[in-house]
């Protein structure tokens, strides 16, 4: 290996100085989006990550004076030990966010760690080069090096890493970098001879770490749910029953239940219009209604657009959904506080024992539950659960349920409207476009009531009118009816076809 | 190996100390009073009844109720534990009820009148289809998915092995069930079933009983039947409701299991079953509540003796330490015969043997396990020492993660004395060893899961069907009346411990007792 020159020194530190400056505003990046997107509330993680990574920069550049003796040495040194944690940092605080008790610990002392060993390598740099450099060409020189990297991650870091290698990637890439800038400085710099052996091998196996994380990127996402969310997590919280997440972005709010999607605020009116208004406006004396399933308010907002409606209760096993409905400003503006209203009686406990011992009568029941993909859940559509509804409902009086949908999952949506039928009610299916889920079934339980679809509804409605009631009822051939079995506690039929009807679409 | 737990440290891993418990179960103390009862104390007064049932378990209910509904109003039960059920009996705790026993019973054969009498007066039956058919309550047949089995590192489901087994190994078990269906139509010459339950009423033609006389082992390997897993699943049947194996089951009995069941529903398949999260524990409460006659719980009875007049007994209230006598007109020993035998003098009682249990009662926060069937009512792992475990959850209508599982385990490695006294002897920490590790096989991790682990040893779990006895004189002698004052009613009169012959044991010495006809 030739002796390079000084001019040829300079260089290729200066060039380490650009690498290392674009890395290490990549690891505040990462750090500040992953924390918004975590944790939510994105003004306030950047703002507290940069400033903690700029303060432990700060304590980095203090502690520098404290290293001595072979200083290339140390610089190579911190080049691998920033390459292991700035690059291991978004693996490592996502795995973390499921199961490390205080997150947000964890979070600042990654981010800390990083900015003082990041702080550390700009001033060792300096005084490596302190000696063949003029003062004042030395801080020039390296200032530009260091902010024209930083305009570089600044830009791609949103263009290109983001959206191609997701941030986990970018975080192990740039760690990779960091790493690769000690190979090169080791091999470049004949000084380095007597050491090289030992860090070569510390080179080697930290290479191999970040590598294999940048392989197995996609098995480490699949630890946490979090990336699967498109938009923004706002919020986020496991209750005893269930993640509940919500995601924004600038045109709405979506929420899910252990990762599966409940309702987009673009378009969640046309479903709740479907659900609850074909069956309203048929009953214009009712007085009392019982919601199961359904903490979101959505339901019960439009049921209060009817001033005769005297009393909702609302039924959900998860006090965490409905106290979140209760008492966050974005989602109370959604519900139009429907959950605040006095008419509404909030009962968190499972659906199948209240109604099993409820004793009141109700003029309509709305049956709003998640869609039968387990047994337990299968239960509340077997025809045990509807026989128990004959109880509670007023004579004249309605039941509507929502059953899945009746073009992807066609054999359980006909199974659920047989279900019904088999214990007895009259059924009148019908289904509703809603963009988000796509074409979305309702089935309305009656007995000896002459249902019609041409009541007075209330005004301001988007979606529902009587010209959609009637063309809700008409189901096109490729949803047509078809034959099933009787869901039954003792067979439970519809959670097989429920899987079969959903497998072709599984990912 | 259960049998060999002495080989065990009877220091608890460290992994294992979270898990809380205890052993549970009869007082053995109170059973041993027995043995020298001249140390009880005198009596202090003396009761009068017409009829006396010593004993609280399905039998002796159904006796009660029997008594009861005919008319028979002078009637007083004991029991020596502190209340009624027999090997019925249930726990609970703040996550499920569960049961400690019998748990399920299968839907009965029409011609069972009595039975379904008592189903239906039990609102299990809640009415007649058209066709005469009985509509079972759905909140009480077992919810599906109702069984799976975990073989080759896979959860099937259903019981009998499918997953990765030869084309020989199918054949065979397609056979045998082919011979099970040909054993359920099958007549005698006396026009009875070949297999009947209650058993009293299947043929007496030798053609069938014949295979009393022999295991259930020789008649398989007469037959060729000779698939490992075939075998298996078999002698997996007999454990389940012998507690004993393929070479000492009686071949008759081991055809039974399979060949007897025989009933039909409106709402269910032919081999559904009725269960409950508290097990038959749910049956016991109906029998109890369909007859008001006084029930004497925590009651030792230690002597019996026929007078002029009647029986007078002594029994001894565990809870107060005084001894009462009771003069009865009648009394009804609805007690196992290896009790029955100690309580009157010079009787000779030979050929009943009982399998030794373990039963455990497991809460859990979750059962990780990785592919295949998700958990069912009954969960059976391939090649387990245990019989699997059945969720006391399973029938609860809300979903939880936290579960109570109740594992069933037949000590039959060794012979039932040698095996009892091993069991009585092996510590709390023991068990807890041997179970996690069978279900870590099948749930990798689910240690960490379990907060709860209760353990109760079944000494006299279940009469053994052993060859020979069931058609063989020793039951038919232990059952017969004595001087029509001392009868008799129990499950292992029958030969098999279900809750189908206990009942109708014990409406067969009711009748008895009233003087009428039995209706097997």
């Amino acid at each position: 290996m030739s002796n390079p020159d000084n001019r040829h020194r300079h260089l290729l530190l200066l060039l380490s100085v650009f690498v290392i400056a674009t890395c290490g505003l990549i690891y505040e990046l990462v750090a500040g989006t992953l924390a918004s997107y975590l944790l939510g509330d994105s003004v306030t993680q950047f703002s507290t990550i940069i400033g903690v990574y700029l303060f432990s920069m700060g304590i980095g550049s203090w502690l520098s004076k404290y290293l001595d003796g072979n200083l290339l040495k140390w610089f190579i040194r911190i080049e691998i030990l920033v390459g292991i944690v700035g690059g291991g940092s978004a693996p490592l605080l996502f795995v973390l966010f499921e199961y490390a008790a205080s997150f947000r610990l964890v979070l600042y002392s990654l981010v800390s760690l990083t900015g003082i060993l990041v702080g550390l390598e700009i001033p060792l740099l300096m005084r490596i080069l302190e000696n063949q450099l003029a003062f004042k060409d030395l801080v020039s020189r390296v200032f530009t090096f260091d902010y024209i990297g930083a305009l570089l991650a600044s830009l791609i870091f949103p263009l290109v890493l983001v959206p191609y290698l997701g941030l986990i990637r970018t975080s192990l890439f740039f760690g990779l970098m960091n790493v690769a800038v000690a190979w090169f400085l080791l091999h470049q710099f004949p000084e380095t001879k007597p050491y090289r052996r030992s860090l070569v091998t510390a080179i080697l196996l930290s290479s191999f770490l970040l590598i294999g994380g940048f392989v197995y990127a996609e098995q480490i996402m699949t630890y946490t749910e979090n990336l699967t969310f498109q938009d923004k997590v706002i919020y986020s919280k496991s209750t005893s029953y269930q993640r509940i997440v919500l995601t924004a972005n600038n045109r709405e709010l979506r929420l899910f239940l252990n990762g599966n999607l409940q309702f987009s605020s673009a378009d969640e009116y046309r479903y709740h219009e479907a659900l609850v208004h074909p069956a309203l406006q048929a009953l214009p004396k009712a007085s009392r209604v019982l919601v199961l399933g359904g903490g979101d308010g959505l339901a019960v907002r439009e049921i209060l657009k009817y001033p005769h409606i005297q009393s909702i209760t609302l039924v959900d096993l998860d006090p965490g959904m409905t106290d979140l409905f209760r008492r966050n400003e974005v989602l109370l503006k959604l519900n139009n506080r429907s959950l605040l209203s006095p008419k509404v009686q909030i009962i968190n406990t499972d659906a199948y024992n209240f109604v099993r011992q409820d004793t009141a009568r109700y003029d309509l029941i709305v049956i709003d539950f998640p869609d039968p993909s387990n047994y337990s859940i299968g239960k509340l559509y077997s025809t045990s659960f509807y026989q128990e509804l004959n109880r509670l409902i007023q004579p004249g009086g309605l039941a509507v349920v929502q059953s899945t949908s009746p073009y992807i999952a066609r054999q359980s949506f006909w199974c659920i409207r047989n279900t019904i039928a088999a214990t007895g009610f009259q059924t009148i299916p019908y289904h509703a476009y809603v963009p988000s889920f796509g074409e979305w079934g309702f089935i309305l339980l009656l007995r000896n009531h002459h249902w019609r679809g041409e009541g007075p509804l209330p005004k301001g409605l988007r979606f529902v009118n009587a010209r959609t009631i009637h063309d809700m009822l008409n189901f096109p051939p490729d949803m047509a009816e078809v034959p099933t079995e009787i869901n039954k506690l003792n067979n439970q039929v519809l959670v097989h076809y429920f899987e079969d009807d959903w497998t072709p679409y599984a990912h | 190996m259960l049998a060999g737990s002495a080989g065990l440290s009877a220091c608890q891993p460290s992994s294992l100390q979270h898990i809380k418990g205890g052993m549970i179960g009869a007082n053995h103390a109170v059973g041993h009073l027995l043995r020298n009862p001249e140390k009880l104390p005198p009596p202090t007064q003396t009761l009068k009844t017409e009829v006396l049932i010593v004993g609280g378990g399905v039998a002796g209910l159904s006796a009660r109720r029997w008594l009861w509904q005919q008319g028979m109003r002078d009637v007083l039960l004991v029991e020596l534990a502190d209340r009624p059920g027999g090997n019925a009996v249930s726990g609970q705790n703040a996550v499920s009820a569960y049961p400690w026993g019998a748990h399920y019973l299968p839907i009965p054969d029409l011609r069972n009148r009595e039975l379904l009498d008592f189903l239906t007066e039990s609102q299990v039956i809640t009415g007649f289809d058209a066709g005469g058919l009985p509509v079972y309550n759905d909140y009480y047949l077992c919810h599906d998915p109702e069984e799976r089995l975990f073989i080759n590192g896979h959860w099937q489901e259903g019981l009998v092995p499918e997953v990765g087994i030869s084309a020989d190994d199918k054949q065979q078990i397609v056979r045998f069930f082919k011979l099970v269906d040909e054993l359920k139509q099958a007549k005698g010459r006396d026009g009875r079933d070949a297999f009947a339950i209650p058993l009293e009423g299947s043929s007496t033609d030798d053609r069938f009983r014949q295979w009393d006389a022999v295991s259930f082992e020789t008649y398989l390997n007469e037959l060729q039947f000779t698939s490992p897993y075939l075998r298996w699943f078999l002698e997996y049947g007999c454990k389940d409701d012998y507690g004993t194996t393929l070479a000492n089951t009686s071949a008759w009995a081991g055809l039974h299991y399979f060949a007897a069941r025989k009933g039909v529903a409106a709402n269910a398949e032919a081999n559904a079953v009725l269960t409950w999260p508290e097990g038959n524990a749910f049956l016991i409460n109906q029998l109890e509540e369909q007859a008001k006659s006084p029930i004497q719980s925590n009651r030792l009875i230690f002597s019996v003796e026929e007078t002029d007049l009647g029986v007078r007994i002594l029994s001894y209230d565990v809870a107060q330490k005084t001894t009462i006598a009771i003069q009865a007109r009648k009394v009804l020993l609805a007690t196992p015969q290896f009790i029955t035998k100690n309580l009157i003098k010079n009787r000779v009682i030979a050929g009943f043997e009982y399998a030794p249990w373990l039963v455990a009662n497991l809460t859990v926060n979750g059962l990780p396990q990785s592919r295949g069937m998700p958990l069912c009512w009954d969960n059976v792992i391939y090649g387990s020492p245990s019989v699997g475990y059945v969720t006391a959850t399973h029938q609860h209508l809300k979903a939880t993660d936290r579960k109570v599982i109740t594992v069933y385990w037949p000590l039959v490695q060794e012979p039932p004395d040698v095996a009892r006294r091993k069991a009585y002897q092996t510590p709390y920490e023991d068990w807890v060893s041997v179970l996690v590790a069978d279900l870590e096989r099948a749930h990798p991790g689910v240690s960490d899961y379990i907060t709860t682990i209760d353990c109760w040893v079944w000494g006299h779990g279940m009469i053994a069907p052993t060859p020979g006895f069931i058609w063989g004189e020793a039951r038919q002698k232990a059952a017969t009346a004595i001087h029509n004052k001392l009868y008799f009613a129990h499950s292992d009169l029958s030969g098999i411990s279900i809750f189908e012959e206990a009942f109708y044991q014990g409406i067969r010495a009711a009748k008895e007792i009233l003087g009428q006809k039995s209706s097997a």
